[in-house]
């Protein structure tokens, strides 16, 4: 196992090495040499995983306003069917309606390039945020043990000619449980700040190196490697300087935390250096209480959410060809809405796949109903497609992974079971 | 006795504790030969040799640590060590005083800092109601554009806020009464085993009920019993709602298993109201509801985790019935809830968040468990057995020997090492105390080939720091904020393995340069959350020489490697002044590879 971590490790410098050379000696020339191995095709596919963290509630975000339950159940927190006025849904294909604070996407969908699924969800019943959140992760349903990641697990796969300290980033303080594991992966809290902090860009240039030099001094071990490793992507950040890249095309993120995740994911992407699967949370989907229908807790989160993700594919516009956004979140809301106005937790939710190789343009998976018959346990929105089918058709159609049987372990994988997301 | 011990902590009555403990160790646990240990047991007590031990042992030396210990002696200092209760420890009152709310009880917590549909029903409750925390629906008439729709400064959403204020500070007092404790306290070896042995029966601060038991499984599982005997470990751990809640077994009961009705609705069903008090037909409809929602069958985590993770280990030779079995054998061991349910089936509200076996829950069938039988009928009594049979088992000393000689000696354990400590563990009948001596009296644990090659823990990382630098916690949370950048925030960890013992899987880029920030935070004495000490152990000194080499001795245990004198040196030839000098110094020291190994 550390025999395997050095050679990782080991290659990962040699590759970083030689990109931080080019960008010393000319900055431009970096800029010419990118531009040239996008020409050439050898830009890598990203995939952007957004977690909707809390449990968003599927049936608001994507309205099944054809189903008079949704209505019965929900007197004081459903959305309007489309055509009902201001505050109601935004009709998608005659059976669901987008949340209308989603309206920034729905050009999105216009245009084909944003698919949903909806009744997606774990075969696993746990309705424990800590659970479900931890299985959809690991991507093991049921089974706590696991000790990685799906998404580092899917660093793993074959390419290591690409290999850069930036293939799997998450931006936040932490790395995210998905990323966990022997791939390495970066949390970046801001990219501006990431490396050695000081107040003035000189102090901050000396600091480096004076760290650089303590750490030069260690010859073997995992600390020296990952010392060498650490310094390589301070380099490679401050030679790309990815913060450059303003937004684009009229682009304008939202402000808060989220937009800014999204504005440095863009960033990040533009660059090229090497990034594959970036990694964003955003909070704040737990409405057990006063919920609220067009106005109210929930709208506020999808009014951001809604406006980042239209920002970023403005942002980046023909890049968008090479990426994909996948929305998650670890379970859905109860059908019916309970005395505090909000909704407890539930089992299946709709998931957004955005970006240029999506099928777009259609609600896909099998729609179960929500008479009380079709509910599971005769209360939630039952799943249909298991999430691990949807993770598992853009792993393999999206970022080429041909290995699937690693990504999920003990889920048996056929492109029949697959929704339909990718072209 | 278990427990008097620990009221005698609280009440620190230490004198009247140490006799008592000290008796305790002399008959319950009675290990057949003398094991203290002696000088004889020890190389010679250079100051390498003494940072080695301090490091392993403790969390790092202090300024003037290793001078004591080599004065006192490292034999003694290991006895001293064992017995914790016998070294008075004045920082015990200091820590209760300033993270009050983590000393609170579980029940207490639960009052002071309740969920928000409980505390905003409550606070729907007209006033001169009776209080009691039935649902009331809300007005009707309500339109999104009420404020109490809105997230904005409406009366709702200003209580939510504070809620989340009190559970963050609640969360806070909890992770820092810990630390507070890694930093200062004299009772180092009982730090060092409880944040170990919390690490392996790890539990998760923000899952459900376990917000308002982690503290108190701290307290009264864990630290009472880190240098005990195992099989009391085991039990505490087993038995504490902490634990039941995290790993689900409170959810797990017999296939098809009902509880009673409560008194004034015996003899009736869920659904077949009788009689004419509305009130009666409307508290039927609740249980019915409460009912629904009732666990309906066996529930295997912890059953699993208990055999995989605290017990015989991966490799223990048990089967997935054997989990199975384990499971039934489990069922009904649960806590008295704090939800309405609980309110609806008669509970006690005083006895919330206590331990609770549900006889009408548990599976009386015959179960087999690694080939022994479990006959028929048995009520919880065989869940303790099973219990004393996993801690007696020769796999569990092997599972937790390895796991402590990769913590004490080498992230691959040598096997003299784990070795030894079997072999002590099952002469001591699990006795913690008697593997710790094997193990620091194993040759590995001395051999050059194992000092300074572990990397330390994130939490090592900044309780050594703040150790070498004479810093105190304040009594805010955010020194507790650190270790979450650095990516292993205390009692938070998700998974039931917690956090690995082993570098390889927390040492990546991200927390290297987080370390290399917070060293710096650290040294210029303005890091949020803590008071700086480096006035009274480093005068600022114009003598740059004098200052490296002082700084090697204080923060570095003067073990700096040549490149790491060097590179400090060069840095401090330019400072402005005295002060900006020793602070660059002091950054460097705590931030250099040096200071992250052990």
């Amino acid at each position: 196992m550390s025999h395997c971590s050095c050679n990782r490790r080991a290659f990962v410098r040699a590759g970083g090495l030689a990109l931080v050379s080019l960008g010393g000696l000319d900055p431009l020339f970096l800029g010419r040499a990118a531009y040239a191995a996008r020409r050439q095709g050898t830009r890598g596919k990203v995939l952007v995983c957004v977690f909707q963290r809390g449990a968003v509630d599927g049936l608001s975000m994507v309205v099944p306003y054809a189903e008079e339950a949704y209505y019965s159940e929900r007197r004081r927190i459903a959305i309007p069917r489309p055509g009902t006025g201001d505050g109601a849904a935004l009709d998608l294909d005659g059976r669901f309606g987008l949340h209308p604070r989603l309206a920034p996407i729905k050009p999105l969908w216009n245009a084909g390039s944003l698919a949903i699924v909806h009744a997606v969800g774990s075969p696993d019943a746990t309705r424990s945020h800590f659970d479900a959140q931890d299985y959809m992760e690991s991507g093991t349903p049921g089974v706590k043990s696991t000790r990685d990641g799906w998404l580092n697990r899917a660093l793993r796969h074959g390419r290591e000619h690409r290999a850069t300290p930036f293939r799997g980033v998450a931006f936040g303080q932490q790395l995210p449980r998905a990323l966990h594991g022997s791939a390495p992966a970066l949390a970046i809290a801001d990219l501006q700040a990431f490396g050695i902090r000081a107040p003035q860009g000189a102090a901050r240039d000396r600091l480096t190196a004076a760290f650089e030099a303590l750490y030069g001094g260690e010859q073997t071990g995992i600390i020296a490697s990952t010392a060498a490793e650490s310094f390589e992507a301070v380099q490679m950040l401050r030679s790309a300087n990815p913060t450059r890249n303003q937004p684009e095309h009229g682009a304008e993120y939202p402000r808060g935390p989220f937009g800014r995740a999204m504005l440095q994911a863009a960033q990040l992407i533009k660059t090229d250096l090497g990034a594959e699967i970036v990694f964003v949370d955003v909070g704040g989907w737990d409405t057990h209480i006063n919920q609220g229908a067009d106005q109210g807790q929930l709208a506020a989160r999808l009014t951001e959410v809604g406006g980042a993700l239209a920002a970023f594919a403005t942002d980046l516009g023909e890049r968008m060809a090479d990426v994909v956004v996948l929305t998650m979140s670890e379970f859905g809301r109860t059908v019916a809405e309970n005395g505090n106005g909000g909704t407890d937790h539930g089992h299946a939710t709709a998931m957004m796949v955005m970006g240029g190789g999506a099928r777009g343009g259609r609600v896909l998976g099998t729609w179960p109903g929500l008479a009380r018959e079709q509910r599971f346990e005769g209360r939630d929105l039952a799943v249909t497609t298991d999430f691990r089918d949807l993770f598992a058709e853009i792993a393999s159609r999206h970022l080429g992974i041909t290995q699937l049987d690693a990504l999920f372990p003990g889920h048996t994988l056929r492109p029949e079971s697959f929704p339909g997301v990718m072209g | 006795m278990r427990r008097n011990v620990v009221t005698c902590l609280g009440l620190a009555l230490l004198t009247a504790c140490a006799s008592s403990a000290g008796r305790r160790q002399d008959t319950a646990a009675a290990p057949p030969p003398a094991t203290g240990m002696r000088d004889t047991d020890f190389p010679a007590s250079d100051s390498a040799a003494v940072v080695h031990l301090l490091n392993r042992l403790a969390f790092g030396p202090r300024p003037g640590d290793i001078a004591r210990v080599q004065r006192m002696g490292m034999a003694a200092w290991v006895e001293q060590q064992l017995a914790p209760a016998r070294t008075a420890d004045p920082v015990e009152a200091e820590v209760r005083r300033a993270y009050e709310t983590a000393f609170l009880s579980p029940a207490e917590q639960y009052r002071r800092f309740p969920p928000p549909n409980l505390a905003q029903r409550a606070a729907r409750q007209q006033p001169g109601d009776s209080g009691d925390m039935r649902q009331r629906p809300p007005p009707r008439d309500r339109r999104p554009d009420d404020p109490m729709m809105d997230s904005g400064p409406g009366a709702d959403s200003m209580m939510l806020r504070q809620l989340a204020r009190g559970r963050r500070e609640l969360a806070g007092d909890v992770q820092m009464a810990t630390l507070a404790r890694h930093v200062l306290s004299e009772r180092q070896l009982l730090e060092v085993m409880s944040d170990f042995w919390f690490n392996h029966f790890n539990v998760f601060l923000g899952k459900q009920a376990a917000r308002w038991t982690t503290a108190d499984y701290v307290e009264r599982a864990i630290r009472p019993n880190a240098l005990g005997r195992f099989a009391d470990l085991l039990e505490a751990t087993a038995t504490h709602p902490a634990m039941l809640v995290y790993l689900d077994n409170a959810q797990s009961v017999r296939p098809g298993a009902r509880p009673p009705l409560p008194p004034n609705l015996m003899g009736r069903r869920p659904g077949a109201p009788r009689g004419r008090p509305v009130d009666e037909a409307r508290e039927m409809q609740q249980l019915r509801e409460v009912f629904e929602r009732m666990p309906t069958g066996i529930n295997e985590n912890y059953a699993r985790e208990l055999l995989e993770l605290h017990t015989l280990g991966v490799d223990g030779g048990y089967t997935q019935a054997d989990v199975q079995n384990v499971a039934r054998i489990l069922t009904g061991w649960s806590i008295a809830g704090p939800g309405r349910a609980g309110a609806r089936l008669g509970q006690d509200p005083n006895r919330i968040l206590t331990f609770e076996y549900r006889d009408w829950a548990h599976d009386r069938d015959e179960k087999v468990v690694l080939g022994q039988t479990f006959p028929a009928g048995g009520g919880i009594e065989e869940g303790r057995r099973l219990l004393q049979m996993l801690a007696a088992h020769p796999a569990t000393a092997r599972h937790i020997s390895h796991k402590l000689c990769a913590r004490f000696v080498a992230d691959t354990p040598p096997d003299g090492c784990v070795d030894a400590a079997v072999v002590a563990w099952r002469r001591s009948d699990g006795d913690i105390r008697e593997v710790v001596r094997a193990i620091v009296r194993s040759e590995d644990f001395w051999a050059s080939a194992n000092r300074r090659t572990k990397v330390k823990s994130p939490l090592e990382f900044v309780v050594s720091a703040l150790r070498a630098t004479l810093a105190r916690p304040d009594t805010t949370a955010r020194l507790g904020l650190v270790l979450q950048q650095l990516g292993q925030p205390l009692f938070l960890q998700q998974v039931p393995t917690g956090y690995p013992e082993t570098s390889e899987d927390w040492v990546n880029s991200g927390a290297l340069l987080a370390r290399m920030n917070v060293a710096m935070g650290f040294a210029s004495g303005r890091m949020p959350g803590l008071e700086s000490g480096l006035d009274s152990i480093l005068q600022p000194d114009r003598d740059l020489d004098a200052l490296i080499a002082r700084v090697n001795a204080v923060i570095l245990g003067g073990q700096a490697s040549p490149n790491t004198l060097r590179v400090l040196r060069e840095q401090v030839a330019d400072a402005r002044d005295a002060r900006q000098a020793r602070t660059m110094a002091v950054a460097f020291a705590l931030g250099s590879p040096d200071f992250q190994k052990q």
